[in-house]
């Protein structure tokens, strides 16, 4: 008993000696010339099943902050960002976001990755009154759970239906296809706008199965899809895209594949070799080789990270940006209400395109569809349907 | 290990002398705590260890009052929080009937697990409790009509307590404190009556507490269900808590971290599985810089604990638990007589 | 009918792996006499060092395999040093949850280590593919289940028909009586704990083959599908720890074609749990030792 309230004393120590440390920060960045200093807090999962996003988060958001205050800051004021780790974990995620929402130095929160943690993290943000703003949530409910929740992605219902409908019916001309899709919130929203706009654009699905996480063996799920004998076959997952592809190769299947999930996705390349030779898939965003300053930032990644990027830390990076500008937009009276009120007000374009927030705080992205010939991903042009 | 027994001693001498008097001191530091420090991050870190404590204390009813060893606890946790999660939101039921609901709904599922069992020896029921505890999560990840599926249950209401709404961290300090101590007081009273007795005996020899009368069978399979009822009280009050539960809080691994404050802080006594809680979740806390290696020293710990204090650190000494074999204690009985 | 009959050898090919895992498995139980949770971090291992040993001198499966028998074997030594020579007379749950701890130890280095991403396994052996009419196996399966074969009916001589697979059976029977005819029991625990874990470790290395992936995080849900298969097997007999995975890899790829891959799980230990209500001892008529 007397232990415990020992720990208690020492809890409180702990948690002032972290706010201690605040102070040292402002000064040092006031000696460089700015006015102050602006802390953003930055969740993602760097270590567990999602860490290569997580990662990719931390150092594409650091490349924004550093080129950000190499230009004089925003506003004057010196971006400082405290990146954490969820583990891609809903709890580890609400605690963390707790702890940035009770220090009111931080005034914005930029992740979390998964869609889960950041719909687990909706009621705590929006008591807190702070901007959550993820790169890569895409659950179509997620935005709209709170004033305070943005994400700059792209919905689920936005590419599900392009790829049915512009992929799969118009530039494959398909009208058999089959879906293995992951059993995660991710998955089953792809799979359920998927099969909807399928039903509309006259594409019949003539088998779909699915997996939980972790899942290695795909073979007597490939078995089932092979005897519904279908045109192609679409798979919808990021982490085990490699696996099911050199799995029905394996099994001796030449089928065309596609794929909604991962991206221009280099490691998915080198997972499967000449595997992934002719799949298709859809992407709201490349790394065109004949535009020089993408091609910049992308070395500059590989340099830090030892990877290359995919659309995720380019789109961590843009909201960066997207909170300078709120910040820039707020004048000298910097509050967590006037980035909310100027992020869902501004209109910018970053890295990955034209962002413009709707009412319900999430964005209609535009998608190419790419392929992989010769192990390179290729855009395929004068395919773009997104003004439509 | 000399000094630790020590200062237990010491602790425990103190502790007896003005018995009244701490707990009450205790008691309203606990309950003035919120007002020192209205932190919500230090609230949030007092809930966890406050639910945890609760979560390891029914554990340890299984695990350390009675000798059996489950290791499924997030499967009834699953069940708790669901039970709570579907009937407010589904059926619109008021929080506070809940709570029995899904109290009794998980010790029946408690019951379900245990009786093939009985009969068997403890590592088959540990087999089945791991078992169990994936096929709740797999359940809950599938049965979409009923769970959501792999979207979850979100928007859980808030509970309300004639009028106030409970809502922020430090509402929901009080409600896990007043289940942590509604939860030893009760199961104080259970393990100091005839039944915590018969579980006791059953741990330290179940052959021979069968051969003096006790049906060992029945007291197990209520032993279980105890424990089982309560991790899912405390399932009801987290639901609301987090506000959005899918089955990916329900994995194995939360099993194995539930388990290893019961190992760290204590089998067999009361105090043990909330010393392992603030051990624990403290750790959590003070070790987050370190990233995964804070788990390796959890592992290291749970190893060091196996071999020089089998029985946790605040556990039962002179019980099973510690390593000690009946056998061998009546062999030294024997030997003090020569 | 081919198609069920494909999905039969689906369920085969994937019972053959849970079939060689228990093997390993209900050698280290047997022998030592202790239920243990890191058989599956050991095969992984036996994976990882053999990747290794892959990028650096080629991929010869021949080779593959003997990396990953040592490598399982050393490791077997540090999980009997830390794990089971400490507790062989003390209660046994304490030797079970410190085997919990040394999973999680193992799992979690592992990862920091060698990182917590899939790392691709590929191209390794050549795989041929064989048709009997629309049924399709490929030459990767058949050698699985050649091995599994093959184990079970050498073990079995091994353990049945020479000295030192008396003296394996008898530690596993009674220590004490063991140590009472003159046989040092703690090297033949040690002993047979590793030979379990070096056999685990070749079927780490062929899992890993055959997902092509290996990964930090593989070896607990291995680890759990061995240790079911083996209760089938009583947890000390061999061939019926190779008879309980291919059951269940059966039953499993049947449920799953019949519902999704996301019920897998609830096949396998729903499928364990019947046969534990029925019939405890698993296949088995009797047991030999007690667990």
């Amino acid at each position: 008993m007397k232990k415990l309230s020992m720990l208690l004393i020492v809890l409180l120590v702990f948690s002032m000696a972290l706010f201690a440390n605040g102070n040292k920060e402002e000064e040092a960045a006031k000696a460089e010339g700015f006015k102050g200093i602006i802390k953003i807090g930055v969740l993602g999962p760097l270590t567990g099943t999602n860490a290569e996003y997580g990662v990719g988060f931390k150092i594409g958001t650091q490349m924004a902050a550093d080129r950000i205050n190499a230009a004089g800051g925003a506003n004057g004021y010196k971006l400082v960002l405290i990146p954490k780790d969820s583990k891609g974990d809903p709890k580890e995620s609400s605690d963390l976001t707790r702890q940035f929402c009770d220090d009111s130095d931080i005034m914005a929160i930029i992740g979390d990755f998964t869609s889960g943690c950041c719909m687990a993290n909706a009621p705590i943000v929006d008591d807190a009154k702070i901007v959550q703003l993820s790169p890569t949530a895409s659950n179509p409910k997620y935005a709209g759970m709170s004033d305070y929740c943005f994400s700059i992605m792209g919905r689920q219902d936005g590419e599900a239906p392009f790829f049915a409908k512009y992929i799969i019916s118009k530039y494959m001309g398909l009208k058999k296809i089959a879906m293995i899709y992951i059993n995660s919130d991710w998955g089953v929203s792809a799979a359920e706008n998927f099969r909807t706009a399928a039903r509309d654009a006259g594409v019949e699905i003539v088998a779909e199965v699915n997996y939980v996480q972790d899942e290695k063996d795909f073979s007597s799920l490939i078995t089932k899809l092979k005897a519904a004998d279908p045109e192609a076959l679409i798979i919808m997952d990021q982490g085990a895209v490699a696996q099911v592809i050199n799995q029905v190769r394996a099994m001796g299947w030449d089928i065309p594949l596609t794929t909604l999930g991962p991206g221009t996705s280099e490691q998915l390349i080198g997972l499967t070799g000449a595997n992934s030779e002719g799949l298709i898939l859809s992407t709201p965003f490349f790394f065109d080789p004949q535009v020089p300053e993408l091609m910049d930032w992308k070395n500059e990644f590989n340099e830090k990270a030892k990877f290359n990027p995919t659309v995720h830390p380019a789109c961590a990076f843009d909201c960066v940006y997207l909170i300078s500008e709120a910040i820039k937009s707020c004048g000298d009276d910097v509050t967590r209400e006037g980035i909310r009120e100027n992020l869902a007000r501004n209109q910018y374009t970053g890295i990955t395109g034209p962002i413009k927030f709707n009412a319900e705080g999430d964005i209609t992205r535009a998608y190419l569809i790419c392929q992989v010939e010769n192990g390179q991903y290729v855009v395929k042009k004068g395919f773009d349907y997104s003004a439509e | 290990m000399n000094m630790l027994a020590d200062t237990k001693k010491r602790a425990e001498m103190v502790f007896d002398k003005h018995k009244v008097l701490i707990s009450l001191l205790l008691l309203a530091f606990l309950v003035l705590l919120p007002l020192i420090s209205n932190k919500s991050y230090v609230m949030g870190v007092m809930c966890r260890i406050l639910m945890y404590a609760t979560l390891a204390g029914a554990l340890n009813i299984i695990n350390g009052y009675s000798g059996q060893t489950c290791l499924g606890v997030a499967g009834f946790f699953c069940f708790g929080a669901y039970t709570e999660a579907i009937l407010a939101t589904k059926v619109g039921l008021n929080f506070w009937l809940c709570i029995p609901l899904a109290g009794v709904i998980t010790a029946l599922v408690g019951l379900l697990v245990a009786w093939p069992t009985l009969k068997m020896s403890g590592i088959y029921l540990a087999i089945v409790t791991l078992g169990f505890s994936e096929i709740a999560r797999l359940l809950a990840l599938n049965a979409t009509p009923l769970t959501g599926g792999a979207l979850g249950i979100k928007n859980i209401p808030v509970p309300e307590f004639f009028g106030i709404v409970i809502k922020n961290s430090r509402s929901y300090y009080y409600l896990f404190l007043v289940l942590a101590i509604v939860f030893i007081f009760v199961s104080n009273r259970v393990i100091k009556s005839k039944i915590g007795r018969a579980w006791m005996s059953i741990r330290e020899d179940e052959l021979a507490s069968k051969s003096l009368g006790v049906n060992a069978s029945v007291y197990k399979a209520f032993n279980f269900m105890y424990g089982a009822f309560w991790i899912g009280v405390v399932g009801c009050v987290y639901a609301p808590y987090v506000r959005f539960i899918d089955s990916t809080y329900f994995t194995l691994d939360e099993g194995w971290n539930i388990l290893s404050m019961v190992i760290l802080g204590g089998q067999g006594t009361f105090i043990g599985p909330v010393i392992g809680s603030i051990i624990v979740n403290f750790l959590t806390e003070v070790l987050r810089p370190i990233g995964q290696w804070r788990l390796v020293a959890f592992a290291l710990l749970i190893i060091i604990m196996m071999w020089y204090r089998p029985q946790g650190l605040a556990g039962a000494t002179d019980s099973k638990l510690a390593g000690n074999k009946m056998v061998k204690k009546l062999q030294d009985r024997g030997k003090k007589h020569d | 009918m081919e198609y069920f009959l494909n999905q039969l050898i689906n369920g085969l090919c994937q019972g053959a792996i849970y079939a060689l895992m228990a093997i390993g498995y209900s050698v280290v139980v047997g022998v030592v006499g202790m239920v243990t949770f890191t058989h599956g971090e050991v095969m992984i291992m036996g994976a990882f060092a053999s990747y290794y040993v892959f990028q650096y001198c080629g991929t010869n499966l021949i080779l593959g395999f003997i990396v990953a028998f040592l490598a399982s074997w050393v490791m077997g030594i540090f999980v009997y040093k830390v794990c089971y020579e400490r507790f062989f007379n003390s209660p046994r749950h304490i030797s079970l949850l410190c085997t919990i701890g040394f999973s999680m130890l193992v799992k979690n280095l592992a990862q920091i280590f060698f990182g917590p991403n899939q790392i691709p396994m590929l191209n390794i052996v050549d795989i041929k593919f064989f048709h009997i009419g629309a049924m399709q196996i490929s030459s990767l399966q058949i050698m699985i289940i050649a091995l599994v074969v093959g184990l079970a009916l050498a073990l079995n001589y091994v353990f049945y028909h020479t000295k030192f697979g008396v003296m394996l059976r008898s530690v596993s029977q009674d220590k004490t009586a063991a140590y009472m005819v003159g046989i040092n029991v703690k090297r033949i625990a040690m002993l047979g704990n590793c030979v379990g874990c070096g056999l685990g470790g070749i079927a780490g290395l062929l899992i890993c083959i055959y997902y092509q992936v290996v990964q930090a995080t593989m070896g607990g849900a291995l680890g759990m599908k061995a240790f079911s298969a083996s209760v089938l097997g009583g947890l000390t007999d061999v061939r019926f720890s190779a008879l309980g995975g291919l059951c269940i890899g059966i039953v499993e790829n049947l449920g799953i074609t019949v519902t999704s891959a996301s019920y897998r799980d609830v096949f396998a230990f729903g499928f364990l749990i019947l046969v534990l209500v029925f019939k405890p001892t698993g296949f088995v008529k009797k047991r030999g030792t007690k667990v």
